[in-house]
């Protein structure tokens, strides 16, 4: 019998190639991604730009918000793309800070590192091969985003080259390359890769509010200097009139060789499944808690809800930090901004996009602060995506076997997880609204208590709703296949609403988001019927996601 | 007839084209200590994770004290320990947190026999679970099988990474649990450790049950390796002649032996002591060899017998 000889795929023969076949969907999905939010931007600025008054009203609104990002040639397509999309694009950042934080912190937490390990090859070599593979990734998501801006700069005349369109791609990899090689610095001193991200994306909040300083404070660039982010905004490749700064690239990459170099040198000496002492200045204090015997007496052992409350307790609480510290931010902001608002042109083409976003009239502060409090829905959203991760890693890493080994119906447990995660979910709304509140009477800005109230707590049904097509989505896909498609969802939402209006798109399309629904409750409230049409239908994916956990199969 | 504790009938469960367990029918009795052995993937955690409801099967009927294990299976769930063979709990959570919390989920337990249980196998509470060795998480997983007292244990692979004296306090546990009343199930592919513990045996293969009966109907494929070294050449036919040997091989220019012998060796230890013995190393062969060696393309006509003896 004529036997078939296996060929080994070339993908797999080394650690390089075997790491950058894991990324392929990434370099896709994130070149893609980042390219259509520039090409949205640029295809709806072409038309305001035709006239002079649009380019005036651009330029004037613009300036209000130099503290997201100085506005540069805010008249051109390619300028206003730069400028609205100002620190909003790193969110690119999060993909090197979570491959960096998983490929050698995340290989030691899941044993797969001792494997490779024990292969004839140096730690050194390993590390310098899964490096290079997720450099070699920002490379080709660079190339993919540079590619896909000059066609659509092309198409809707956006007055940049390819050139420059590669560079642009080029920038914001580097940006990225820097937080990459801080998560893989960070994850030497910290056991566990959650933590290892958690403070590489607390290093990146710090980076871009440093950055902000000197935009808001003249004077201060020498700040301003300390932030990698600084750097990344010396280039703007979209502004041919501008440019790029190659020395400020030369910075980011020198920054992302240093830090990498030094971390394959902390790696290489240090043991597996260990960490690098921090000097005794720089550790934590230790709490004094005693060591946890039996009975433990923890009342988050109670019962699963509790159990799963204690679990995103930390999670909830950064969000909380970052959702309501930003919804306070914006108030005392947009208070600052109210005497350039009133000198808007009621009939400018700016006028006409704040109308559309914030849903009012332009002239009051608080259709500016509605247009900005949209943004907050998307972040408690983003929240309950991770919280749907969570729930689905348990799954897949076989942590629910034990749980149903106990008499608990599946039912029940699906629900206890999902209360606890509706509960962190309220407490982000109500922190988000006390903040909130508390900012407006400080500033005295004139907002309407009960339109408050529904913009703040509004925001609930939003991410209760993700949440459940989550835990429904969760019921046949695989982790990774759930948050990616999650996210994927979330970022067409945030398209249809944000984008949609300013491309004029029929308003049959606009409904599909649940945003357009959310509308503007700073101004207009929220009607109860549209709270119970949007809890309704997180109840029947929810109810879908009970009957599915009940009765599938159960395994890793 | 009484009641039986386990039972399933024609059980059939498949990953798609892939084949996982066929036609498995078996009954386990109120006081058994049941060993379910089997080759790596022949069936074992599929048949368990069924009576766990952890799996649906495709068809056929799984029973545990009469309830189905699957519409019934919260109330099953309040009479059984189980131990699974890959135990993943929250990592950041400590040995002595874990135990607590399923004794909270199974609505409290007592907790002077879990301090006992943690004494007597000497487990660290105070580490998170991540922290400890195999060995040690393994103990977690072992205690809060027992520290409810159940009436049915469930233990896939139960001994997999304990220390031989660990393994032998497990022994003991099962035993005394056996005293008191309960029943247990235990997958293994050790027929050395079936043998002391259990009192049934059942051997699963490819999926199918191949054999069914009590331990001492299965001490035939029991297999032991001998490999004798002489001082000086000796005939290999002193042993081939013996009944109970299978296999005889000459080996370091016929100044050694290598024997597979069926049963006890004792024939052939006496026959080698007539000459002047160098050294004697005797091992076990794997479940997995003795099928792929001893019953190689005949399972599947046993297959057929085993139906018989479960009716």
């Amino acid at each position: 019998m004529l036997r078939r000889t296996a060929h080994p795929s070339r993908s797999l023969s080394n650690v390089y190639l075997k790491t950058l076949r894991g990324y392929r969907v990434a370099i896709i999905g994130w070149g893609y991604g980042m390219s259509l939010l520039v090409l949205e931007l640029v295809a709806s600025t072409s038309a305001i730009t035709q006239t002079a008054a649009g380019r005036a009203s651009l330029t004037q609104i613009a300036s209000q918000f130099a503290w997201n990002a100085a506005p540069v040639a805010v008249d051109t397509p390619g300028g206003y793309a730069t400028f609205k999309l100002g620190v909003g694009i790193l969110v690119m950042a999060i993909w090197p800070l979570l491959a960096a934080t998983r490929t050698l912190r995340g290989e030691e937490e899941s044993g797969t590192l001792d494997v490779l390990l024990a292969t004839p090859h140096s730690r050194t070599r390993i590390a310098i091969q899964k490096l290079a593979a997720i450099g070699t990734a920002l490379l080709g998501m660079a190339l993919v985003i540079g590619v896909v801006t000059w066609a659509g700069g092309a198409f809707f005349k956006g007055g940049y080259g390819f050139t420059d369109a590669l560079l642009f791609g080029l920038n914001l990899a580097l940006i990225c390359a820097v937080f990459g090689a801080v998560a893989l610095f960070v994850s030497q001193f910290v056991i566990e890769r959650r933590r290892a991200a958690g403070w590489t994306a607390g290093v990146l909040l710090v980076a871009i509010v440093v950055d902000m300083v000197h935009r808001i404070w003249p004077g201060t660039d020498w700040i301003s200097a300390f932030s990698p982010v600084y750097y990344y905004n010396l280039s703007k490749p979209l502004v041919p009139s501008y440019g790029s700064s190659w020395w400020a690239m030369l910075v980011m990459l020198a920054v992302t060789l240093a830090l990498s170099g030094a971390a394959l040198a902390l790696f290489t000496r240090r043991d597996i499944d260990g960490m690098v002492p921090l000097p005794r200045r720089l550790q934590p204090p230790k709490l004094g808690r005693a060591p946890v015997a039996l009975p433990a007496r923890d009342w988050s052992l109670w019962s699963v809800y509790t159990r799963g409350l204690r679990a995103s307790a930390w999670s909830a609480f950064w969000w909380t930090v970052a959702i309501a510290g930003f919804a306070g931010w914006m108030v005392f902001a947009v208070k600052q901004l109210g005497s350039a608002l009133s000198g808007i042109d009621s009939q400018s083409a700016v006028s006409s996009i704040l109308n559309k976003l914030g849903g009012g009239d332009v002239k009051l502060t608080t259709t500016l602060l509605s247009a900005i409090f949209v943004i907050l829905p998307v972040l408690l959203m983003a929240f309950a995506v991770t919280q749907v991760n969570r729930w689905s890693s348990d799954e897949e890493e076989g942590r629910f076997e034990l749980l149903l080994a106990t008499p608990q119906p599946r039912t029940r447990v699906l629900l206890a997880r999902f209360a606890a995660l509706a509960s962190a979910s309220i407490a982000i709304g109500l922190a988000t609204l006390g903040v909130t509140a508390l900012a407006e009477a400080l500033t005295g800005l004139p907002l309407d208590g009960a339109d408050l109230v529904a913009a703040t707590l509004g925001m609930i049904p939003l991410g209760l709703l993700i949440a459940a097509l989550g835990y429904l989505g969760a019921g046949w896909l695989k982790t990774s296949a759930d948050t990616g498609l999650l996210s994927l969802l979330l970022a067409a939402w945030f398209l249809l609403s944000f984008v949609g209006p300013e491309l004029n798109w029929p308003d049959a399309i606009l409904r599909l988001s649940p945003f357009y629904y959310y509308g503007s409750p700073l101004l207009h409230g929220l009607q109860l019927s549209v709270i119970l049409g949007l809890l309704a239908t997180a109840a029947v994916a929810l109810s879908g996601s009970a009957v599915r956990f009940a009765l599938k199969d159960i395994g890793r | 007839m009484t009641e039986a504790m386990i039972e399933t009938g024609q059980l059939n469960k498949s990953y798609g084209g892939k084949r996982g367990i066929v036609d498995v029918s078996l009954r386990v009795e109120p006081g058994d200590v049941f060993g379910f052995l089997g080759p790596n993937g022949a069936g074992k955690t599929t048949t368990i994770r069924i009576l766990m409801a952890l799996l649906r099967a495709d068809s056929g009927s799984a029973r545990i004290d009469g309830l189905d294990c699957w519409s019934d299976s919260v109330a099953i769930k309040r009479v059984i320990g189980y131990m699974p063979a890959e135990p993943a709990l929250d990592g950041n959570l400590t040995g002595g947190q874990l135990l607590e919390y399923l004794g909270h989920l199974r609505g409290g337990v007592d907790q002077a026999y879990l301090r006992q249980l943690v004494d007597r196998f000497e487990l660290d509470p105070t580490r998170k679970f991540r922290q400890y060795s195999s060995g040690n998480k393994r103990k977690v997983v072992l205690i809060q099988a027992f520290m409810h007292r159940p009436r049915v244990l469930i233990l896939d692979e139960p001994t997999s990474g304990l220390d031989p004296l660990n393994q032998q306090e497990f022994r003991r546990l099962v035993v005394e649990a056996r005293q008191g009343g309960a029943t247990a199930f235990v997958s293994s592919h050790v027929l050395s450790e079936v043998e002391e513990m259990c009192t049934r045996v059942g051997i699963i293969r490819d999926g199918r049950v191949v054999r069914i009966g009590g331990i001492h109907d299965v001490k035939d494929i029991k297999r032991s390796e001998l490999t004798i070294l002489f001082a000086s050449t000796v005939p290999l036919d002193v042993f081939t002649t013996l009944p109970d040997v299978e296999t005889a091989e000459s080996t370091a220019g016929g100044q050694g032996v290598h024997l597979t012998v069926k049963g006890p060796p004792d024939a052939a230890i006496k026959a080698a002591a007539r000459y002047d013995i160098v050294s004697v190393t005797s091992h076990e062969p794997s479940l997995e060899d003795i099928f792929l060696r001893y019953y190689g393309g005949v399972a599947d006509a046993a297959a057929d017998g085993a139906s018989e003896q479960v009716a």
